[in-house]
């Protein structure tokens, strides 16, 4: 009988916990449903219609998924997605805006890669839904709270080579990163090596880590490809000119093989190759950063939000042991770091668009995206409310001893997309990955193969008939 | 001869055998050990240095792998593998009865009449054997992002005829030939149709030859990839495509993609070890008997 | 009346086989219509993200190869690695099928496992070894290597690794097959030569080289024609592992078109390169399979 009882009891109590679970978890679905429904706008308005849409691997992307059931009861509309990583993403991608099918009705994007969307004339301006009071609630989504840097970004007016920054924006930015260098404080103050300024100075650095630590010096991303170019070794080029060179002079003309970007280059596959991992030329971010988060590695240049990576102690060998720092300067001493936002925008041809600009709204809301940065580590933020709130702050101001936010802010005073905009942004980088290969496995001197690379890009250029 | 030999040059000559058998067995199957291996280590064992032989085994990839959830430090990249594998499954099935289906007819011609243009045409079958995928996925592909066929099993049975279509003509034409004609001629004397033919003696002679076609081309469709790769999406990736996936945006999942590829490859070694007698007969196109 | 059955009977004879093949037919031109597609798109300026500059170009996608300094380097690549590994395979193949046709114990067994390698997907061997082949964490063929006093090797980080390992994991996969035909031959092999060479005291290297390989002739030309054919378009491994680096050192023609198509969308260009890598196939394979015709005449007679 007692026994009975026990059992009872027992059962009744498990019961009461998973109606408690239930009621918790519906609890915060209440709140996420009111939160949203301040809004004055009709978020049912397209209730029934679906939505796919393309995202890459990233932990924006994580952060997403679970909370698509709650956009699907606050809309009534149906959510399917794909998610593949990167290289592979946005060659499905470009696939289907080609085909103007509309498959995708939200992507994932970003500056450069709207180059190429909006002068095949792909994606949609999002002012007309930003301006539209029946779908949007300016007041209450606030588009000032994003940084403004971040914004102007994502704006473009279609003219080639300049223009960035101004008429229509093209996506919504989820996160920022500018580039930063990382390098293990404990390594530097055991052996007295000095934090570089110079790119010289970041040889000697590297060198002097690889002699007393026995393990490689720095790490950087060193495949064939534009997603090697763009991140550490680009902010660097145009800090070592002091923000004067670009890949582009005014007419167009590739001007890689210019005699400042020779130098550079040759100064950093001297310093990769001496001090380098072995498997330079098949490193992918994530393989640097695994390298950097392994121990393997003394310093990385590379996306500043990595740090959120390289502190957690969980997965990380080298937490609480790192130091951050500008990336090196040339003469001028300032420096001038590339800038990227992953953001979101609308396939021109995709049918559901009310429904698409609802997703989009839902996703880059305030709420979203501080559930993105406290859940799932998604750096940096975008909004200023989110970068500000204590608990963001207490995370990200606890990295190197307080070095990371300083370092952050003081890289953004000046940090910027500052490639010239044209559609062939990607091709031209994957040329320019290729010369550094020609460099580092010693084929061609640097200034033979970005002279090479110069004029394979400017064949490009015509052929696509950017310039006659 | 050799039993005039010393016995020491007969045991140096076991001895040398015995190290070929072990280095040639160590070079096949070392790389499915150590991939099994992998595929029950955790994170913290998989990049130990040097490589652990002895660690206690754990099922979390595999748990991952079918659950496509966070566990704990097991970072998971959901890609969805349970679907991928039945996609493996819908569209080699379906690829292989296409093909059966138009090929038995096409087989019986090829190999029991004669008529203008036989050769030629068994040529152009057997050529497509050797063609470069890239020429057809290119055009493919545009092709189905219009017509809607992009991302559908159906859309990718077809383009798999590419693969088993001529592999089963010539498979099929290669097991009917060796059927007697003497038999063939006595039912046509008996008053059977080609269709008697067909069915009453040809077919339940090559049962055994039709079973082996099915199963390899079975396995031919399983093992594809780069058709797949560029024609399915996320709802039809079959599992080939799927294993390669398993990049999160931080790391490499060595866990999980070892413990994909184990069951990517399951079960096909247990079919070609049913029809180990044909597979090199299958490889050839019949060629070899 | 007779008369006119039997011709009715004998069109239908004639008719008949094309009726079987219609099926197939119709899925053959399922498969020529793209094709013809794509040629027509090589003579285009096909670019997916100008669709305002298609035009028809003739032959401009073709001449413009010449001058493309990857061309030189892929084409290199396809013919180099062909020859490598059809040399390998066909090699360590030939010496395999001899080991096994000895008194060897267990050969059926072995004989079993070797079909494994040769029945895994290309792609799934290519994430096996290349796990083995990691060289920033446990890399366990540089650990194993060693202990042989190997020094570690940077397989995909430097041009002659990445070049050594799309080989070895090509090899792993293929070399079975070279194996289990060039041993299905010689135990199909006559006795009587080797008798009679043995009766005058033929030395075991003179009959390989006098008797074993003229009559293993025929199956080893359909080996080298296999593989030949297989290695000149192989992609799978190169995709899974290299993508075609370090330093372009692992792109053929066959990785070459795939970027040129998909990273880069000249539709236009990748099909003229899909189109110039077929044609190379089917030479070598015009000239090999001359070669086996010929051969099979020969041991005929």
């Amino acid at each position: 009988m007692r026994s009975r009882r026990g059992w009872l009891t027992g059962l009744m109590f498990g019961v009461l916990c998973a109606m408690g679970a239930v009621t918790g978890a519906q609890a915060q679905e209440d709140e996420a449903l009111s939160y949203f429904r301040q809004a004055k706008v009709d978020w049912r308005q397209a209730a029934g219609q679906s939505l796919t849409i393309g995202l890459n691997k990233h932990p924006f992307t994580e952060s997403l998924l679970p909370l698509i059931p709650e956009f699907r009861k606050l809309t009534g509309i149906n959510v399917e997605y794909l998610i593949l990583p990167e290289s592979e993403y946005f060659t499905k991608l470009a696939a289907d805006l080609s085909q103007q099918r509309g498959e995708f009705s939200v992507i994932m994007t970003g500056p450069m890669r709207n180059w190429q969307f909006v002068s095949a004339d792909w994606i949609s301006p999002l002012d007309e839904f930003l301006n539209n009071p029946k779908l949007t609630d300016k007041a209450w989504f606030k588009l000032e709270d994003f940084y403004p840097a971040l914004i102007s970004a994502n704006r473009w007016n279609g003219k080639i080579g300049s223009g960035v920054g101004e008429g229509p924006l093209y996506s919504i930015p989820v996160l920022e990163e500018s580039y930063i260098l990382a390098y293990r404080k404990d390594i530097f103050d055991q052996y007295n090596i000095k934090v570089p300024t110079t790119l010289e100075e970041m040889a000697e650095a590297a060198r002097q880590v690889k002699k007393h630590a026995g393990i490689p010096g720095i790490v950087a991303r060193g495949t064939p490809s534009v997603a090697s170019m763009g991140t550490g070794f680009g902010s660097g080029l145009k800090s070592y000119t002091d923000g004067q060179w670009s890949e582009f002079d005014g007419k167009l003309n590739a001007t890689l093989h210019d005699p400042r970007s020779v130098k550079y280059t040759e100064l950093w596959i001297d310093m990769v190759r001496e001090s380098g991992p072995p498997n330079w030329a098949n490193m992918q971010w994530y393989d640097a950063m695994e390298a950097f988060t392994a121990g393997q590695a003394g310093m990385i240049v590379d996306a500043d939000f990595f740090a959120a990576g390289y502190e957690d102690p969980k997965k990380s060998k080298v937490a609480g042991k790192i130091g951050y720092a500008l990336i090196p300067t040339g003469p001028g001493g300032k420096v001038y770091s590339g800038l990227w936002t992953w953001a979101l925008g609308i396939n021109k041809a995709t049918k559901n668009k009310e429904a698409a600009w609802l997703f989009v709204q839902w996703a880059t809301a305030q709420r979203t995206l501080m559930n993105a940065t406290l859940g799932y580590r998604n750096y940096n933020p975008s909004r200023m409310s989110v970068t500000n709130d204590p608990r963001v702050q207490e995370i990200m101001g606890a990295w190197g001893a307080g070095s990371y936010l300083k370092t952050v802010a003081r890289n953004l005073e000046t940090a910027r997309v500052f490639w010239v905009p044209e559609p062939e942004r990607t091709r031209m980088g994957d040329i320019w990955a290729r010369a550094l290969h020609e460099v580092y496995f010693k084929r061609m001197t640097a200034a033979e193969a970005l002279k090479k690379a110069s004029v394979e890009i400017d064949k490009v250029i015509k052929e696509a008939g950017l310039k006659d | 001869m050799t039993g005039r030999r010393p016995a020491g040059g007969e045991s140096a000559r076991k001895i040398a055998v015995l190290v070929g058998a072990a280095i040639l067995l160590l070079w096949t199957v070392f790389p499915f050990f150590w991939i099994l291996l992998t595929s029950l280590k955790s994170p913290g064992d998989m990049l130990s240095v040097p490589p652990k032989f002895v660690f206690s085994p754990t099922f979390d990839n595999y748990a991952a792998l079918v659950m496509g959830e966070q566990r704990g430090d097991y970072a998971s990249t959901r890609p969805d593998f349970p679907r991928f594998f039945l996609n493996s499954i819908i569209i080699s099935f379906g690829a292989v009865a296409l093909s059966v289906a138009a090929g038995i007819p096409a087989a019986y011609a090829l190999a029991r009449f004669n008529f203008p243009g036989k050769d030629a045409l068994a040529f152009v079958f057997m050529s497509f054997r050797f063609v470069p995928f890239i020429a057809f996925v290119i055009p493919l592909y545009l092709l189905y992002q219009k017509i809607g066929l992009y991302n559908t099993h159906g859309g990718l049975i077809l383009a798999y005829q590419l693969i088993t279509l001529p592999f089963t003509i010539w498979m099929l034409r290669s097991f009917f030939q060796e059927i007697p004609s003497e038999i063939q001629e006595a039912a046509k004397i008996d008053g059977c149709s080609w269709l008697g033919v067909l069915t009453r003696i040809i077919l339940p002679l090559s049962m055994p030859g039709i079973a082996v076609t099915v199963i390899l081309g079975f396995i031919f469709c399983w093992n594809a990839f780069n058709y797949p790769l560029m024609l399915a999406g996320r709802q039809t990736f079959p599992v080939t495509v799927g294993a390669i996936q398993f990049i999160s945006y931080e790391q490499v999942l060595w866990g999980q993609m070892a413990a994909a590829t184990i069951v990517a490859a399951l079960p096909q070694l247990i079919l070609s070890l049913m029809v180990q007698k044909y597979i090199v007969r299958g490889l050839t196109m019949g060629a070899v008997k | 009346m007779s008369g006119k059955v039997a011709r009715g009977r004998r069109r239908r004879e004639t008719l008949l086989p094309y009726l079987l093949l219609t099926p197939a037919l119709v899925l053959l031109c399922g498969m020529i219509y793209p094709f013809c597609l794509g040629l027509y798109y090589s003579f285009t300026s096909y670019w997916l993200q100008y669709p305002k500059r298609f035009r028809f170009v003739w032959f401009d996608n073709y001449v413009s190869l010449l001058d493309e300094p990857l061309f030189g380097r892929a084409l290199e690549f396809t013919l180099g690695f062909t020859v490598a590994a059809v040399v390998l395979q066909v090699g360590l193949g030939l010496a395999i099928a001899l080991f096994l046709h000895g008194r060897i114990p267990g050969r059926g067994a072995i004989r079993a496992m070797m079909l494994l390698p040769l029945m895994m997907p290309p792609v799934i061997s290519a994430l096996m070894w290349k796990i083995m082949m990691a060289s920033t964490n446990a890399g366990i063929l540089n650990y194993m290597l060693s202990f042989v006093g190997v020094d570690p090797i940077n397989w995909f980080g430097s041009t002659r690794g990445a070049v050594a390992s799309v080989l070895i994991i090509d090899t792993w996969g293929n070399l079975p097959f070279v194996a289990l035909i060039l041993l299905g031959g010689l135990q199909a092999l006559p006795s009587e030569p080797y008798e009679a060479a043995k009766v005058d005291g033929a030395s075991p290297f003179a009959m390989l080289r006098y008797i074993t390989l003229p009559l293993l002739a025929p199956f080893l030309i359909l080996t080298i024609t296999f593989r030949t054919m297989d290695s000149l378009r192989i992609f799978d491994v190169i995709y899974a592992t290299t993508l075609g680096g370090p330093n372009d050192a692992t792109t053929n023609l066959h990785i070459m078109a795939y970027q040129y198509a998909f990273q880069w969308y000249q539709m236009g260009k990748g099909m003229a390169q899909a189109i110039v890598l077929l044609i190379l196939v089917v030479m070598v394979s015009y000239l090999l399979i001359r070669l086996w015709n010929r051969s099979a005449e020969s041991n005929a007679q």
